[in-house]
């Protein structure tokens, strides 16, 4: 017992233990496909707002982990987190799956091992998912070519920016937002949709940085379909000194990208409610282990936000969520 | 002989060490020693195990290779582009060990005949297989129909009575092979040879060469396979798969008292390095602890390994 104690001790010493869920507990995994995006903050900030608002309704008590990728973006180690949860026999997993395929073994397993696995933001390729809870991707990307075909008058050349092959949420925008483009804005020629700009910043600086080396002369429209493609398009088109002379739509929403937005170098961004997403996946999931009725499918919203909205209370709070209220140093 | 047994004891009880911790510290100790646990853990060094018994040859003789995650995700790609276009599984997985072991001899013969240093060579064909990778696989992920290929590392295989996966038995068989090859035969010894002392090696009438293009040829076979396991873990072939993969390999050879200047390593130690790596990975989780202080912790076990065996090595000459 006391080499015990000792041990402990030492351990705690290094680190800050978290407390152990009580026997009762309901014990809800959290799985992000990465943790430093400010995307997967307010998801996480979602997830802790509906841990506090379940335990202050009383019942049994709702202890939430988050735990993303050891490699950010590797799908084998997403793998790894879920079997790993798996064993540890948690109550349940919301799991953002990094691939729509690579995943679904995984899950399968979690599911016939008794744990419930609910799928967010990004979909699965299997039924085994108590519900999907993501954003109408498509209609993301819609929003977007809408806002470019606009701006635009709809003529131009407009240029895209993949994210990376095998996510299903940015495919999911990227397909929109060139079908609503082709079908409602035939004037609009696109220069380029097959390169990938990678998981960083880093990597997409550099694919938008050759990409508008290749195209950037008569370029008038760019659209980028996340967070970090978006910042790593923007940082180009600053060292390029094309900031604000081409029309630039993006998606998710960032401190740089809404700084952007009041220089007027980026004309637009399709935002979504990451804390909605984060809030509504713990809420069914619980539901469902409490065996409430859920649905199968629930969207948690896209709106496209331009540089005269900013300053509206609404737009306030989808693009700067309240993460700090839930997540301390957040 | 006695030194070789507590040289061999050294990670054993490392890994002792780490289950026992997480046994103590976590509220379920039933639940993280349970077989599902353990099956769950296993399954999971498959990848890492495989590798480091290829690593293992590589650095007894001297040698390192970085190129190893990337053969993985290059072969991975091209057993999933085989199954794709017809191929049985089978010839995809022949396939997939012969294209690692290309890789391999390419490796070897560049190092021995251009004279440019492993670390060098390696790190090139780090660049090189991951491009090829990608090349062959159109920067996109390669799914495939499902064959026995897909079963190879299912956590609870379909056939009860095998109770682990295919994947680990055939890991633990090859660590078996490779280890009595490496301690029995004339050419495991010669291996042993060659990174011990490579000019006395050569004295003693090695072609130290065509040994180098040798070791790194079944290295890469065995990569090769692990490429394939891998592939089958995801059910994909991945083009950026195993990034990274080449440190967890090359630390779990150096955990498990393998020396970077050659001559030292046994397939034991490594299987135990690899398993105290994910043991490790595996607790931290069970914790709730998060990423970061996995990577710090599995940081400080390395060189404290290492240092623990200068220490020891060091005691046992001046007590010898």
């Amino acid at each position: 017992m006391n080499q015990r104690r000792i041990l402990i001790v030492t351990l705690m010493a290094l680190v800050s233990c978290r407390d152990a869920p009580k026997s009762k507990a309901l014990t809800i995994a959290v799985v992000p496909k990465g943790t430093t995006h400010e995307f997967w903050k307010a998801i996480h900030a979602g997830a802790v707002q509906a841990e506090q608002e379940l335990n202050a309704l009383g019942g049994d008590s709702v202890h939430v982990i988050w735990k993303g990728p050891l490699r950010e973006d590797d799908r084998e180690q997403q793998v790894q987190v879920v079997e790993g949860f798996t064993s540890q026999h948690v109550s349940g997993i919301v799991l953002a799956p990094l691939d729509s395929k690579a995943l679904v073994r995984p899950v399968e397993e979690a599911r016939a091992a008794g744990v419930p696995v609910l799928i967010m933001d990004s979909a699965l390729e299997s039924d085994a998912m108590v519900s999907y809870v993501a954003t109408d991707n498509q209609k993301g990307g819609e929003l977007a070519a809408d806002r470019l075909g606009q701006l635009l008058n709809g003529k131009g050349n407009v240029l895209m920016l993949r994210l990376q092959e095998g996510s299903a949420s940015t495919t999911a925008r990227e397909d929109g937002f060139l079908k609503r483009l082709k079908d409602n804005y035939p004037g609009i020629r696109i220069v380029s949709s097959d390169q990938y700009a990678g998981v960083t910043r880093e990597t997409a600086k550099k694919a938008s940085e050759n990409l508008l080396n290749r195209f950037g002369a008569d370029l008038n429209g760019v659209f980028t379909p996340n967070e970090t493609s978006t910042i790593g398009m923007l940082l180009a088109l600053q060292d390029m000194g094309k900031a604000g002379k081409v029309r630039f739509v993006g998606f998710d929403a960032s401190q740089i990208m809404v700084d952007a937005m009041r220089a007027h170098q980026l004309d637009g961004i399709a935002v979504q409610n990451p804390m909605r997403m984060g809030y509504l996946g713990v809420r069914t999931l619980v539901a469902s282990l409490r065996r409430q009725p859920i649905e199968r499918r629930i969207d948690t919203g896209v709106t496209m936000v331009t540089p005269e909205m900013l300053d509206l209370p609404a737009t306030k709070d989808i693009i700067a969520p309240p993460i700090g209220k839930y997540l301390p140093g957040g | 002989m006695l030194r070789t047994w507590i040289a061999r004891l050294g990670p054993a009880l490392g890994l002792v060490i780490v289950v026992l911790v997480f046994a103590l510290l976590t509220d379920a100790p039933g639940r993280y020693l349970s077989t599902f646990n353990l099956r769950i853990v296993l399954s999971q060094t498959v990848i890492v195990a495989l590798g480091a018994i290829g690593m293992t040859m590589i650095i007894i003789s001297g040698g390192i290779d970085l190129s190893v995650g990337a053969t993985i995700a290059l072969t991975g790609v091209m057993t999933a582009l085989g199954i794709r276009s017809g191929w049985p599984p089978s010839l995809a997985l022949v396939a997939a060990v012969l294209a690692g072991g290309f890789v391999g001899v390419l490796n070897g013969m560049v190092i021995t005949t251009l004279r440019v240093v492993p670390f060098i060579v390696t790190l090139g064909m780090l660049g090189i297989a991951r491009g090829v990778a990608k090349w062959l696989a159109h920067e996109q992920t390669v799914n495939v129909p499902t064959t026995w290929m897909n079963d190879l590392l299912v956590t609870f295989p379909r056939q009860g009575w095998l109770v682990l996966p295919i994947g680990v038995w055939t890991t633990l068989a090859l660590a078996v092979f490779v280890a009595f090859v490496l301690r029995r035969t004339v050419f495991g010894r010669r291996i042993f040879a060659l990174g011990s002392n490579e000019a006395a090696a050569r004295a003693c009438g090695i072609d130290t060469n065509r040994l180098k293009v040798a070791v790194y040829a079944c290295a890469g076979c065995l990569f090769g396979l692990t490429g394939a396991m891998q592939m089958s873990r995801l059910r994909q072939g991945d083009p950026t798969v195993a990034n990274g993969a080449e440190l967890d390999i090359i630390a779990a050879v150096v955990i498990g008292g393998g020396s970077l200047n050659g001559g030292e390593g046994s397939i034991l130690g490594s299987m135990i390095g690899a398993l105290v790596m994910a043991f490790l990975r595996n607790g931290c989780q069970q914790m709730g602890w998060p990423n970061y202080i996995q990577e710090i912790i599995i940081g400080v076990i390395i060189v404290a390994a290492v240092a623990l065996d200068r220490a020891r090595a060091s005691w046992a000459t001046s007590h010898a």
